[in-house]
């Protein structure tokens, strides 16, 4: 039997979601919830609070609501890839300390999802140790000139 | 050697960054709360390497082989490599006397500290005759080991519920190592593999908070086997709307729909399967077309038939549970589609297969 007989279909559209009774491509009405729980930690973070993070793949939300979520929050002045270990994407939104944090894997496969609140995610930061490297490496560089 | 985890993962070539997307995600998939990454990136990083001494009994080096692949060089892989590794047979370099004095060295050095991984279910016939290294049974193996270790982590189906050599008539007295060892925490890891990621995230909580990850009533961590395949299915919505592949190349199959009628044991089993995938997250058994087998719960291989759907039972003692879930109406459907299926197997194939004639 030739290969090509076998009857293997591919079904476009829609994937099915992974959360049992929500509807792929509706809004489940848990998105506006999560606006609120943004604007309070801002208001935490600017009375001097830790910096905060919502992890989206823990909530129960549909694609049309992170698509609804991301509309709402907008794009603002920073947008940030990281690459380690996959691309990392960290967006800050239209509201200055609000980041959407995604992370792929190396095949491109969304692993995590977050939004940060906070005035500088902590990824972008360069660890102390790392700059020491970086000095350490400049240094032999200099030395090379002579 | 003994240094800072963090260090020794730079050496390696891992980033700061990697370091700590890594935490992030695991923190993500174990269900822990955002800050908890940020919390185990630290600790982790400070963390030393743990000893590890890893003992193979009854077992087909299935479980070793998942976790080895675990898409190397995937810094699951790394960590995995990170931890002090004092005692693998698979793995180790030294055979013979050497291995078994690394053995004793290991445990001598650190009493009372090292994790005890076991794969492989424990020979109880003949006192333990049946599977024996270096000429001393698993049974007396363990019994000596144990005692030493700060828990134990059973991985695979075959140390965390006897497994397949468990299996009806289980020739060899095979039991669980929560059968043999009663007075330390023991974290069972089952699947048949077990999904790598599982064994390393527990791996984490184990490095970064010191202690054992929250378990269910089976002792396995909460945060991998806390919902059924079925919950987690994304043919799951197929399910719901009465949508069922009837034979493996129907219509209903080719457009994805539920498994259930195929003898899917989703509903019943406790894993990850449907969220982590396999294979880097490429795919998994439903995904890929055919129905869960439930290998990461007790007794999977005698459970009556894997293309037997779940409301009609071959042990009905042990699946009563299972018709309650499912329900009254659905079983009813169920084994009216099985007795359909032999029949509509016929034709649409040129030949039934063993797996249609079970039915």
């Amino acid at each position: 039997m030739p290969l090509d007989a076998i009857p293997i279909v591919a079904v476009h559209g829609d994937a099915p979601s992974a959360q049992a009774g929500l509807v792929p491509g509706a809004l489940s009405g848990n998105a506006p919830a999560l606006l609120r729980e943004i604007a309070e930690h801002l208001r935490r973070l600017l009375a001097g609070a830790e910096p905060a993070a919502i992890d989206l793949r823990a909530m129960p939300l549909t694609p049309a609501d992170l698509d609804w979520l991301r509309e709402r929050l907008g794009s603002g002045e920073v947008n940030a890839t990281l690459l380690a270990d996959g691309e990392s994407t960290i967006v800050e939104t239209a509201c200055p300390g609000v980041w959407w944090v995604t992370h792929r894997n190396d095949r491109d496969v969304v692993v995590a999802e977050f939004i940060e609140v906070t005035f500088l995610p902590e990824l972008l930061k360069a660890h102390p140790e790392d700059v020491q490297f970086g000095l350490e490496h400049l240094e032999l560089l200099i030395s090379d000139l002579s | 050697m003994q240094g800072p985890l963090i260090d020794t993962l730079v050496r390696q070539g891992v980033s700061r960054r990697s370091f700590m997307k890594y935490c992030a995600t695991l923190a993500s998939l174990m269900a822990l709360p955002p800050a908890a990454g940020r919390a185990m990136a630290q600790a982790m990083a400070a963390a030393r390497r743990p000893s590890v001494i890893w003992l193979p009994f009854q077992e087909c080096t299935g479980c070793t082989e998942s976790i080895t692949r675990s898409h190397s060089p995937s810094l699951e892989g790394m960590i995995f490599d990170m931890v002090s590794l004092d005692y693998q047979e698979t793995l180790m370099a030294a055979a013979g006397h050497q291995a078994e004095e690394a053995l004793e060295k290991a445990i001598e050095d650190n009493k009372g500290q090292f994790l005890l991984i076991i794969d492989g279910s424990v020979a109880t016939g003949l006192d333990g005759a049946y599977s024996c290294i270096a000429g001393r049974t698993n049974l007396d193996l363990l019994k000596h080991v144990a005692p030493h270790a700060a828990a134990i982590v059973a991985v695979g189906s075959c140390a965390a519920f006897g497994g397949i050599p468990k299996a009806k008539p289980n020739p060899t007295g095979a039991v669980a190592v929560s059968d043999i060892i009663k007075d330390k925490p023991i974290v069972n890891v089952p699947g048949c593999p077990p999904i790598p990621v599982v064994m390393t995230g527990v791996l984490a909580h184990f490095l970064t908070f010191g202690s054992l990850p929250e378990l269910d009533r089976l002792g396995r961590p909460k945060a991998f086997y806390g919902e059924t395949i079925h919950d987690r299915c994304y043919r799951r919505p197929f399910y719901d709307q009465g949508k069922f592949a009837k034979t493996f190349d129907d219509e209903g199959a080719r457009k994805g729909w539920c498994l259930f009628e195929l003898g899917c044991k989703g509903p019943v089993t406790y894993n990850a399967c449907a969220t982590v995938k396999w294979n880097a997250g490429t795919s998994w058994p439903v995904e890929g077309g055919h129905g869960c087998l439930g290998c990461s719960e007790p007794d999977f291989w005698d459970g009556g038939g894997f293309y037997k759907a779940l409301s009609m039972p071959a042990d009905p003692l042990k699946m009563a549970a299972t018709a309650a879930v499912v329900g009254a109406a659905a079983g009813v459907a169920a084994s009216f589609a099985n007795r359909a299926k032999k029949g509509g197997a016929k034709a649409a194939h040129e030949t039934v297969t063993l797996a249609d004639l079970e039915k």
